[in-house]
């Protein structure tokens, strides 16, 4: 998706937030578009949490500039941001039912009765919440709750969606069910949405496009499929992808093998042209149903992660892959390699 | 079996004294007598005395409101401040917050004795709010910062989102979750300032203003000649009356506000 009009959407330009000597977050630069999912991804300390709370005004820029709808709102009071934000724990005010959870923040804003009513309604029918609306948070589950949380955002009429890992607190099952139709209800809303999530799947399956942070800094934004297959560096293709990539050593550069593109051969199979392949043995088997993952011994070159079926233990087998298929990482930056420099 | 002798070793005194103020004067002092065996003699002494006793009783109870209003309208706002600022700045305010508590009050007295009359503020029932909520305030700011701590802050800035001013996330967010801590601390300023007593008695001279303790002490010193153990002991009872119903209206509260807190997110 290009950025050209983003005029309406979200802009974080140079956004940096320091406490003392750490710099939490590093001159981030990004744009989301009305309408657009924004996962931001990484591994827990990374900035992503930050970047939101920057973003909502509950923290202060230490430099850098937010953009929200051809505005500059770096430096509003959060209550003038007209952003809404989902947070982790949900944060329902637990001595209030659901439906007051709902009209309080309009109440207080000065939106008349009729409309206050009106626009509850239809939240609440909208996800569900009818036959809940006088019961205490306590007496939810966690996905009723979520849905009480969303339901909340929603009547904000936010220009701007935020949402901090809303998902972490429900079991997998229901995450799995619930991805589908968040998505939907965060597309309907028709305003930028920004996503914190430190779960590959998730980010893959609600977001239109993904940020990797790691240590405050922005590692790559793109597609889930310019992500998996052009990671710009190591950091980013062994944190896509379940099994995680295979790292090995050759004299030049680091490559980087996909589990599921490395197929299985019978021990010491004659070589193909532009193929490379490493002889070992199967050390362990992880059967999961749909698919099984076998760790191949290839002795100096550590163990890699095969999915494929070699079977059991000891067996002697080849590991072989299409050269195109090799990630090249610099060794010391981790850096991706241009594709057009192979000499292998 | 502890239950039982730690519920004896504290009801039983008061029982004690009920059982003492219902027994004539004669049974008491040891004296034989051919009267009733219970009487009511004493109470009405109390309730028809000049002024009758619900004076202390109004008193005590309109001294021991005003300053529970005050120390909360005070302790609430310190309480916020502290829990929200940074933490280093908080532990140092908490810590002289503490030794405040700490300081042996009796010794504030004499003092407190020069500002009243400086300021005219002897024989003012309401006047008598100042000191009692200096002294409370220590301990009612660190009840109420620990309760505010408990809030999980994720609630507060849910509040922050929802467009919510300072004082709007007070009244209807904070404030309703810390009702207990509120009760509890509530009630414990209330139960000093009905006992205190030192500072009631160089405050106020006049008879009908009066609060309880130094009443009180008055009808145990009225006579030189015999003590009035009866009188006393219906004293006690009608005046510790009061404090029971409160604690028997509100013990929910008090128990939660004491032993946790407010809530767990």
């Amino acid at each position: 998706m290009t950025m050209r009009h983003a005029s309406n959407g979200l802009r974080l330009h140079q956004l940096s937030r320091r406490v003392q000597q750490q710099t939490l977050l590093d001159e981030l630069t990004l744009e989301v578009a009305p309408g657009e999912i924004l996962a931001l991804l990484g591994p827990s300390g990374c900035g992503k949490s930050t970047t939101l709370r920057l973003i909502a005004g509950l923290d202060q820029a230490s430099s850098g500039e937010i953009e929200l709808g051809g505005a500059v709102i770096t430096q509003l009071p959060p209550a003038q941001r007209q952003v809404a934000m989902v947070f982790q724990s949900y944060a329902l005010f637990p001595h209030l039912s659901v439906e007051r959870n709902l009209s309080l923040g309009m109440e207080l804003r000065g939106v008349s009765k009729s409309e206050i009513t009106r626009d509850l309604e239809q939240v609440l029918a909208l996800l569900q919440l009818e036959g809940l609306r006088q019961r205490r948070p306590a007496e939810l589950s966690g996905g009723q709750r979520q849905r009480v949380a969303l339901a909340r955002a929603l009547l904000r009429k936010p220009d701007l969606f935020l949402l901090d890992e809303p998902m972490s607190n429900l079991d997998a099952q229901l995450r799995e069910d619930l991805r589908g139709e968040l998505r939907t209800l965060l597309r309907s809303t028709g305003v930028p949405v920004v996503y914190v999530t430190h779960d590959q799947h998730e980010a893959m399956g609600l977001a239109d496009r993904i940020a990797v942070l790691r240590e405050g800094r922005l590692q790559q934004i793109g597609t889930a499929e310019e992500l998996y297959n052009t990671p710009s560096n190591r950091f980013v293709a062994s944190f896509l992808g379940n099994p995680s990539i295979n790292l090995i050593d050759t004299p030049e550069c680091q490559l980087g093998l996909r589990p599921e593109r490395l197929q299985l051969a019978p021990a010491a199979s004659a070589a193909v042209v532009d193929w490379s392949a490493l002889e070992g043995r199967v050390c362990h088997r992880e059967w999961l149903g749909d698919r099984v993952i076998t760790h191949v011994d290839c002795g100096l070159h550590g163990t890699l992660k095969v999915v494929g079926d070699a079977g059991l233990a000891n067996n002697p087998v080849q590991v072989r892959w299409h050269q195109q298929d090799a990630l090249r990482f610099e060794r010391e930056s981790g850096a991706l390699l241009p594709l057009t420099t192979r000499s292998q | 079996m502890a239950r039982i002798a730690l519920l004896i070793w504290s009801l039983g005194p008061m029982l004690w004294q009920l059982y003492t103020s219902l027994r004539p004067t004669e049974a008491l002092t040891g004296g034989l007598s051919a009267g009733p065996v219970w009487t009511l003699a004493h109470y009405q002494q109390l309730l028809q005395g000049d002024p009758p006793f619900f004076t202390y009783l109004l008193n005590s109870a309109l001294v021991g409101v005003s300053s529970t209003a005050l120390t909360l309208a005070l302790a609430v706002p310190c309480a916020y401040g502290l829990s929200r600022i940074g933490r280093a700045a908080s532990r140092s305010l908490s810590l002289a917050v503490a030794a405040a508590a700490a300081f042996p009050a009796v010794l504030l007295f004499l003092a407190l004795l020069e500002v009243a009359r400086d300021w005219h503020l002897a024989n003012n029932l309401l006047a008598l709010s100042l000191p009692y909520a200096g002294l409370c305030l220590p301990l009612a700011i660190l009840l109420l910062q620990a309760s505010f701590r408990d809030i999980p802050l994720e609630l507060e800035e849910a509040a922050v989102m929802e467009g919510m001013g300072l004082w709007q996330r007070l009244r209807w967010v904070l404030l309703p979750l810390m009702t207990p801590a509120m009760a509890s601390a509530a009630l414990l300023i209330f139960i000093f300032c009905w006992n205190e007593y030192p500072i009631a008695l160089t405050w106020l001279s006049r008879s009908d203003l009066l609060t309880l303790a130094p009443a009180m002490a008055r009808i145990a010193g009225s006579s030189v000649f015999t003590i009035p153990y009866g009188a006393f002991a219906a004293a006690t009872v009608l005046g510790s009356a009061p404090l029971i119903l409160l604690m028997l209206l509100f013990q929910r509260q008090i128990i939660s506000g004491l032993t946790q807190g407010a809530i767990k997110g």
